[in-house]
């Protein structure tokens, strides 16, 4: 589904994607594992169309969409839950939920913004409410509808549980499933290794800009997954 | 002395700093930067309208009605704030954070001098345009107090403009997109927002409402002095931005309403010559004890 071919990304003269290549295959989770500073969100963000790859091709169902601006690539069906969420804090959750749907001319938005609301009730209930006053959890669930709300074929998701209590984490991750059930492929980038891996159809590890293994939860022994999704192998 | 009548006369007239405090609160708000040259780009929008009514006329055949005046004025600011951010924003590096901030304040600077060249510095005498919708004074209440007709329309002028603006901003999806931005410009990005375009257009909604506010004072002044305009206004304009709080439109509002009171009384009480003194006074005053303006946030980190 997505295509993710030898890649460089640089801040500046920083290289911090080296060539990294891989992909998504349609109806999996797959995420995407490794220590700090190893280019996990550089790598979501040249998908997304926020940075442009110096080298290298990014090709979605088949089509080329390296470099091009994010709102076309939202049209083409890829949406990103960014890190610390990034909820418009000052707007309440149903204009929230309205912009996710921005690039859509169609007439079904405020019946999906209904059916975002069945299945989170917590934002129905603060529908009205700045998403700014809304919990950590509370907040995630927003970046996540409003990603919804652009009807995306594939998701990537940048450090979902991220500073989240144990038992948000849990749902977040369960939501995380429920979506790929349903249909949407999933790229996840995670921090939280263990729980990651339970959901994962396969997963990658990138250490220092580069991808240093690919396979599927079994492949590796989890010990060794952990501590270099932490540390990284120079540990 | 009536102090009654000049607080009255100062809050109707404040209303055209109130729109130029939107204005500078607006572009803030979307952009996290000051542009100096907003209120004297859409000032030049006036004597563009000014212009033209001394070529055609007002009025009688193929004369200017008054209210082509201000739309010419309007339209012409709405231009001249785009140009500016062509030159100051879109084709100026913004990793620097001080490029922007002073091509506006040359910017600023030039127009102020392309003023100069076109009236010799002489003052220009603007239409009374807001005079005859209401009889002048309107409202007599008695020996010392009454309503001034021309202010009256000026003020609501201004409060159509500004509930026009609110309407864009929370009702359509161009305000949507500017809320957005201007709250988290990353994720407006991810929506599928384009920055740039969003960035264009709020310079030209603030330069259409600046375009008016000119006309407005030029209409009620009865004249446009480049010396009394150009620079001075727009540091009325930042202390109204800086009282109400940066990037707050009831701070920009509520900001020029008293700013406009406020000098007026003291215009009453010592003169033209000082009034503007106790308006700097009143930003020293905000300045070291409430700093963040009325409507502002205190700084947090994030």
């Amino acid at each position: 589904m997505l295509e993710v071919n030898d890649i460089v990304t640089a801040y500046g003269k920083i290289e911090a994607l080296k060539g990294v290549s891989l992909s998504v295959p349609e109806g999996q989770i797959t995420v995407l594992l490794g220590p700090n500073g190893a280019g996990k969100t550089t790598t979501l963000m040249s998908v997304a169309g926020l940075l442009k790859p110096k080298r290298g091709s990014v090709t979605f169902e088949g089509q080329d969409i390296t470099g091009r601006q994010p709102g076309t690539i939202v049209q083409r069906g890829i949406a990103l839950v960014p890190e610390n969420r990034l909820v418009f804090p000052d707007m309440n959750v149903h204009d929230n939920l309205k912009t996710g749907a921005y690039v859509r001319n169609d007439n079904e938005i405020e019946s999906d913004i209904e059916s975002i609301y069945e299945r989170f009730p917590r934002l129905k209930e603060r529908y009205h409410q700045h998403a700014g006053t809304l919990s950590g959890g509370e907040q995630q669930m927003l970046a996540v509808a409003r990603a919804l709300m652009a009807r995306p074929k594939l998701m990537l998701m940048d450090e979902p549980s991220l500073g989240l209590a144990p038992m948000i984490v849990e749902e977040i991750f369960r939501i995380i499933h429920d979506l790929n059930q349903e249909g949407t492929s999933i790229f996840l980038v995670e921090q939280n290794a263990n729980m990651a891996l339970k959901i994962a159809h396969q997963f990658y590890l990138l250490e220092q800009g580069l991808v240093t293994f690919s396979g599927t939860p079994g492949d590796m022994d989890e010990n060794e997954v952990i501590q270099r999704a932490y540390l990284g192998t120079t540990a | 002395m009536d102090y009654v009548q000049a607080i009255v006369d100062g809050l109707l007239f404040g209303a055209v700093y109130a729109l130029i405090g939107i204005g500078f609160t607006l572009i803030f708000g979307v952009m996290n930067k000051i542009n100096m040259a907003y209120a004297a780009a859409s000032f030049a929008g006036a004597y563009v309208s000014l212009g033209i009514a001394q070529v055609v006329g007002l009025s009688g055949d193929f004369g200017l009605p008054p209210f082509v005046m201000f739309l010419v004025s309007a339209v012409a600011g709405g231009v001249f704030a785009y140009i500016v951010y062509l030159i100051c924003f879109r084709f100026t590096p913004d990793h620097y954070e001080l490029a922007s901030l002073m091509a506006t304040i040359g910017t600023l600077l030039m127009v102020d001098e392309m003023v100069v060249q076109a009236t010799n510095g002489e003052p220009q005498n603007y239409p009374e345009v807001l005079q005859g919708i209401f009889d002048n004074p309107m409202l007599e209440f008695s020996e010392e107090f009454a309503i001034r007709g021309d202010l009256l329309t000026l003020f609501i002028v201004a409060v159509i403009a500004t509930l026009g603006l609110l309407w864009v901003l929370f009702r359509t999806k161009l305000g949507l997109a500017t809320r957005a931005v201007a709250q988290q410009r990353m994720a407006a990005q991810l929506c599928g927002i384009r920055v740039d375009r969003t960035n264009a257009t709020t310079f030209v909604i603030a330069g259409v409402l600046g375009g008016l506010a000119g006309a407005m004072i030029g209409a009620v002044v009865g004249t446009l002095l480049q010396s009394l305009v150009v620079i001075p206004l727009t540091i009325k304009g930042l202390i109204v931005t800086v009282i109400g709080g940066l990037g707050s439109i009831p701070g920009a509002i509520v900001g020029g309403l008293m700013v406009g009171a406020f000098e007026n009384v003291f215009l009453a009480i010592r003169g033209v010559t000082e009034r503007d003194m106790y308006v700097m006074l009143l930003l020293f005053v905000f300045l070291a004890f409430r700093p963040q303006g009325l409507f502002g946030r205190v700084a947090v980190r994030d």
